[in-house]
């Protein structure tokens, strides 16, 4: 019976109807705007809606014309450097901490909950909070610096053109760790308990068991993890609107493609204040593309990956 | 390498909840002994105090001559084979053997020579390049039985290795796990809550209820004198039948019929609860003095055909088996005549702790 309805609706096409919702709402949400930002990325004018046709006048500019160039390749590395130390001090961090959750000790629960705490927080409140911290004058951190006999340390962390990137990627990581924590550590939850017993009989170290065992078993959640930390950190905006502005202050040292963006697009440069949709168009269209080459890269290599396992 | 395994008072509790309150066992050296009771009664729970996986809260466990109470996991040199195999799913069959050895520092070509020995010893050299996952149960559990030799343990744990088989798989692994465990000469501790796999494979088991060790022996000692009712129930089947002894004449009364025994403990006539394998009862057309009852089931299972009888003085009904013969079986109702093999039954007191046949 089961079987005959299953077959009806395959020969009438009847399956179409259910997935019909979703795919609509798919489509004029989602779809449709990003098909008419790039269709906007051929066309110039001030204002937002930009009329003229260029072709690929955007995108030539961007990568040529000396005034967009410096702005765009600063941003785009700029992006790249605050992904990687995302990747690799957030995710790291992650799997420490995590790896420590794993074992059950007293306090876990209380751990758990104050490493996960600061993603509840807003972005902006967060970074507001640490542009306090950091305040060169009267924040926390120099303030315990020089208490401590340290203030040749004391810095502006915000004001220094090589610092004030990694500062603001720092507490980024600093709100974002519980994430990558709680993925590890239900991924080294999932990990049989026998398995790792059965190594330490064998006469396994601890340090032998993480990278020998628990880590290969969970390089499926590295996977994940590592293309959310791609994805999130690539679209990252609102730290450095928090903490440095829209134009990425010192000097665009923190400017990143976002807020390149939005610069661009959204809001206008300064002092002119009349936003370049196409452009701004051009810029997210560039972003996508990164990031779907990158994802689709990732979901290439774990299906061959699983195909292999 | 002779290790023998000495437990002395060993204590667990899980917080509050005392789990096992005084166990104290000698395992010797080369012997596969067996840790055998029903669900819950704490044997995983003393196996892996003896690994090293569970705290002890008391007593002193014994390796030879050291005491292992604080000794890490790593350290013991034990060899542990797990009810789901524990094998690493994303090494080669070759690597997991390899694994203990790896730990070891030992020399490439050692660790590969010992390696392959193991892997033959199991017979799934052929297998060796497979992953886990490309392997059937039985062979699986080969693949944990050499990983944990491998390494020349001191002691083999064994936590019911066999219960994730199917029933015929089972039969040749737990020969197989005796064979190999003969041949490396290596003491083994086995876990199981299957009688028959116990019996077949063990040298001596404890058998355990609630924590306790309710006796310690051979399959045969504990099958033909059990120590006390619980035991008789759990390793075969028996019938418990409410008897009188007179000390005097060294007989046992059940109803009407009587039957003498001459190795009874008692000095005194006394109420006893008779033990009486169903194999143990024997048919007769006519007897001057015999147990009457009726047959009201009748079951063929092949070679043997088991009955219930009610017997008729106290209307309770017991089991008897008789080996299948090709004429009609009794028919239901038939009224038949019993008598009991007086040497091989167990008298225990009325308490049920205390099987009253002397031992020999
Ligand atoms: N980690 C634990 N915390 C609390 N209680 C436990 C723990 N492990 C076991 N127990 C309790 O200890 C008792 C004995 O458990 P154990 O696992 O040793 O039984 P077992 O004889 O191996 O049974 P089975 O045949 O079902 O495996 C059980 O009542 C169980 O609930
Ligand atoms: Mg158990």
């Amino acid at each position: 019976m089961a079987k005959n309805i299953k077959k009806y609706f395959q020969e009438n096409g009847i399956w179409f109807l259910f997935i019909l919702p979703a795919l609509l709402v798919y489509l004029i949400f989602m779809a449709a705007p990003l098909l008419d930002s790039m269709r906007l990325s051929f066309y110039t004018g001030k204002g937002y809606t930009p009329t003229e046709f260029v072709g690929l006048q955007n995108y030539i500019d961007l990568f040529t014309n000396p005034i967009w160039r410096e702005r765009f390749f600063g941003a785009l590395k700029n992006t790249f450097i605050f992904f990687a130390i995302h990747m690799i001090v957030q995710n790291s961090l992650g799997l420490f901490f995590a790896n420590l959750l794993a074992n059950d000790f007293r306090g876990r629960g209380f751990f758990r909950t104050v490493i996960f705490a600061p993603a509840t927080l807003s972005v902006l409140v967060a970074g507001f909070l640490w542009t306090l911290i950091l305040n060169p004058h009267w924040g926390a951190i120099n303030q315990t610096l020089k208490a401590i006999g340290l203030a040749t340390w004391a810095k502006p962390w915000l004001g220094e053109e090589n610092l004030a990137l990694p500062v603001i990627a720092l507490t980024s990581v600093w709100q974002w760790v519980g994430m990558p924590t709680v993925l590890f550590l239900a991924g080294l939850l999932g990990i049989p308990e026998e398995l790792l017993e059965a190594a330490r009989v064998d006469g396994a170290s601890s340090g032998y068991v993480f990278w020998r065992i628990k880590l290969p078993l969970i390089k499926p959640v590295i996977g994940v993890v590592a293309i959310l930390t791609f994805v999130d950190n690539f679209n990252a905006f609102d730290v450095v609107y928090a903490m440095a502005g829209a134009k990425g202050e010192p000097g665009y040292s923190t400017d990143l493609l976002a807020t390149f963006f939005y610069r661009t697009g959204i809001a206008g440069e300064h002092p002119i204040g009349i936003p370049n949709m196409g452009m701004g168009a051009a810029i997210a269209t560039i972003t996508f593309v990164i990031l779907m080459v990158g994802v689709l890269f990732w979901l290439y290599s774990s299906r061959k990956n699983e195909d292999l396992v | 390498m002779s290790v023998n395994i000495k437990i002395n008072n060993a204590v667990k509790k899980f917080g509050e909840n005392t789990v096992i309150s005084d166990i104290s066992v000698d395992i010797k050296d080369k012997e596969l002994f067996t840790l055998l009771g029903p669900s819950g009664c704490g044997k995983t729970t003393l196996l892996r105090m003896i690994a090293g996986f569970n705290t002890i809260e008391g007593g002193e466990f014994y390796f030879n001559e050291k005491k292992i109470n604080d000794m890490e996991v790593s350290h013991r040199n034990i060899g542990m084979v797990f009810q789901n195999y524990a094998i690493f799913p994303h090494y080669s069959v070759r690597q997991n053997v390899e694994f203990g050895l790896r730990n070891r520092k030992l020399d490439k070509a050692v660790v590969t020579e010992e390696a392959d020995k193991f892997l033959k010893l199991m017979q799934i050299y052929e297998y060796r390049d497979r992953k886990p996952e490309q392997l059937s149960g039985g062979q699986q559990q080969r693949v944990a039985l050499a990983r944990a030799l491998v390494i020349k343990p001191d002691v083999l744990l064994m936590d019911e290795p066999l219960s994730n088989l199917d029933a015929k798989l089972r039969l040749e692994m737990r020969q197989v796990i005796r064979d190999v465990q003969k041949e490396v000469g290596i003491t083994t501790v086995y876990v199981t809550h299957d009688q028959e796999e116990a019996m077949a494979i063990s040298d001596r088991i404890a058998v355990m209820d609630f924590g306790v060790i309710q006796h310690i022996g051979t399959p045969q000692e504990i099958y033909h004198r059990p120590s006390n009712t619980f035991v008789a129930t759990f390793i075969g089947r028996t019938n418990f039948v409410d008897a009188h002894y007179l000390a005097n004449k060294k007989l046992v009364e059940v109803g009407e019929y009587n039957f003498k025994v001459d190795n009874i403990s008692l000095e005194k006539n006394n109420d006893v609860i008779l033990s009486v394998r169903p194999e143990d009862f024997l048919f007769h057309e006519e007897a001057k003095t015999s147990l009457k009852g009726v047959i009201k089931d009748s079951f063929f299972l092949g070679l043997n055909t088991h009955q219930l009888v009610e017997l008729q003085h106290n209307k309770q009904l017991v089991e008897v088996i008789r080996e299948s013969s090709l004429e009609n079986e009794l028919p239901i109702g038939e009224k038949i005549s019993l008598s009991i093999k007086g040497h091989k039954v167990n008298l225990f007191s009325k308490d049920s702790k205390e099987n009253l046949v002397k031992r020999s």
